[in-house]
């Protein structure tokens, strides 16, 4: 599954309001780089937690962890490998 | 009224701490600071304040999230006879160093490299955190006054530059005994307030605490970007009173469950900061009936000075009124222009170092003094003001006030942008949105990324535009002034997929 790509496609259609004119590379920082924002991180976890079957505790959200495309695909692969490690 | 007794707000943890010392004072995350330890670090960084160069009236700089440390830094500014001012860390730097410099911190306490310190602001001198709590703590009698500032807020200014709030210590004490009376505060009850040390929201669960001996609940930042853990958090930690922005109660009513059992111990829930919408309001109600929900309303100049207890049953299809004035503050409506004047015990100093704004704040009615609140109201047959609207350019934003003259001014700061105007419209579901449409230098256009990127380098992110819209000319009226009106209707339609 390609988290980034689907992570990507979600941003740009509901969170970037800016339209197309926007590109995402890996590494732009999202929240630090003032393209979604509190309330857009919310609905940006509610969409990862859904799609991917995940559910993220608390602290393990925050500006730090979740900034760039990399870093969400970082750790959303590991809740995946640690889901798939418990059940 | 004279000076009333005991409003000192480090006096009121000194008193508590003798009288229950091991009742606790903070809780955050299950870790627990009673008032004696509480007292005994604050007295200890006290110390290591003056022994840095910190003298009376002088400023300390918080660049801190809201923590037990923090805390702890805040009376231990108190003690030394200094004043404290809150700066999130998350500003971008070049703010947080302008708003240091502006207030003249003698310190900052600050987390630098994971590692939290005092740091001299001119010249060399830091001392660890640690090494701080162990120095011998200093209580001493400072010789201050109600009048002495306690706290200094900044706040958007629509010029460019946030600006300053000097609030006195018999100007926060105004408020949290009336709270206190109020809503029947005392050592039994667990006090919570999710905003950040800069809000002055945060003036009442922590000074609640020291004057009542209730246990201030510490709710980690991190938790309010989720709804549900906040709910969770609120519960396990049996808070009692809340005072949040209505936009925090809101999440956790529609996502985080907080009517399906996840508030057994509250008692008391109290929201300011934005205009609260009167049928989410309703739900609420219904759904915590026993809970007692009032709507407290004032600028930061002032801090609270009207409020109103939501009645069982209220008529939802109302606009919620921010109510009467507070006993302590005196509140009055220009008849022509219908902008409320708010003065009274809770009225803030004036802006620090801003003779001019300060004099242009304030208007002298029948020999009182009055804070010009820029907020348009309407007066009821009950004798209850409404919230209408504002008659300048100031937005809320989740509780965030936002001068747009001050996005403006950024974004022009760009050497790609050559003019810039932004508006606030309304776009559903997320609230209040920020569109800046701006017009680039034809050669070095920067890309909506970069002019982004500029922003969140220069503004809290609160402040960032959501949109950014490049076009060829900025609309004007006929006196060559930006026409803001076709703006916003731009940002509005463009929102409805127009």
């Amino acid at each position: 599954m390609e988290i980034k790509v689907e992570v990507r496609k979600y941003l740009i259609e509901n969170l970037m309001t800016d339209g197309p004119a926007i590109s995402l590379g890996d590494t732009t920082p999202l929240i630090t780089g003032g393209l979604i924002d509190s309330i857009g991180m919310i609905s940006l976890v509610r969409f990862i937690e859904g799609r991917f079957g995940i559910v993220f505790a608390p602290r393990e959200i925050d500006a730090q962890r979740l900034d760039t495309l990399d870093e969400i695909e970082s750790l959303v692969s590991k809740k995946l490998t640690q889901a798939a490690r418990a059940s | 009224m004279s000076e009333p007794e005991g409003c000192l707000l480090h006096e009121w943890l000194l008193r508590t701490a003798r009288e229950s010392p091991d009742a606790v004072a903070i809780l955050e995350d299950g870790r627990q600071t009673s008032f004696r330890e509480l007292l005994k670090q604050a007295g200890s960084v006290a110390s290591a304040f003056i022994e840095l160069g910190v003298r009376q009236g002088d400023r300390v700089g918080l660049v801190l999230p809201k923590t037990t440390e923090s805390i702890v830094a805040v009376f231990a500014s108190l003690f030394a006879g200094a004043s404290y001012v809150p700066i999130h860390p998350r500003w971008p730097g070049e703010r947080i160093a302008a708003a240091l410099e502006d207030c003249g911190a003698a310190v900052a306490v600050a987390e630098s490299e994971g590692v939290l310190g005092v740091r001299r602001r001119n010249g060399d001198g830091t001392v660890e955190w640690k090494q701080a709590l162990s120095q011998s703590p200093v209580i001493r009698p400072v010789a201050q006054s109600a009048a002495d500032p306690a706290i200094i807020l900044f706040t958007s200014g629509s010029t460019g530059s946030p600006k300053g709030v000097v609030l006195s210590h018999g100007a926060v004490s105004a408020f949290v005994r009336w709270t206190a009376q109020e809503f029947q505060i005392d050592s039994g009850d667990r006090v919570a307030s999710p905003s950040p040390l800069g809000f002055d929201l945060s003036t009442f669960d922590i000074f609640g605490m020291a004057l009542c001996g209730a246990t201030c609940v510490v709710v980690p930042e991190s938790f309010v970007w989720m709804p549900r853990f906040l709910v969770q958090y609120l519960r396990d930690s049996r808070i009692t009173c809340w005072y949040s922005v209505p936009s925090i109660l809101a999440g956790m009513y529609q996502d985080g469950g907080l009517a399906d059992g996840g508030a057994p111990d509250l008692r008391v829930a109290l929201f300011a900061g934005e205009v609260f919408s009167s049928p989410k309001v309703a739900l609420l109600q219904a759904a915590l009936p026993n809970v007692v929900w009032a709507n407290l309303y004032g600028p930061t100049e002032t801090n609270v000075v009207t409020w109103y207890r939501v009645p069982p049953g209220f008529d939802s299809s109302e606009p919620l009124p921010i109510g009467k004035a507070c006993p302590y503050a005196e509140v009055t409506m220009d008849t022509e222009t219908g902008e409320l004047l708010a003065g009274g015990a809770s009225t803030m100093s004036g802006y620090w170092n801003r003779l001019e704004e300060t004099a242009r704040a304030f208007i002298d009615l029948d020999g009182k003094r009055y804070y010009r609140t820029g907020d348009r109201v309407s007066s009821g047959p009950s004798g209850d003001y409404t919230f209408i609207g504002r008659l300048d350019r100031q937005v809320k934003r989740r509780g965030f006030r936002i001068e747009l003259g001050e996005i403006e001014a950024v974004l022009a700061r760009h050497p790609g942008v050559v003019e810039a105007a932004a508006v606030a419209y309304d776009s559903g579901d997320r609230g209040t949105a920020i569109a800046a449409f701006v017009r680039l230098a034809p050669r070095e256009a920067p890309s909506i990324i970069e002019i982004k990127g500029h922003c969140a380098r220069s503004l809290p992110l609160y402040m960032a535009p959501d949109r950014v819209v490049i076009v060829e000319n900025i609309p004007k009226g006929n006196r060559g002034k930006i026409d803001y009106a076709s703006l916003k209707k731009a940002a509005e339609d463009s929102n409805r997929g127009d």
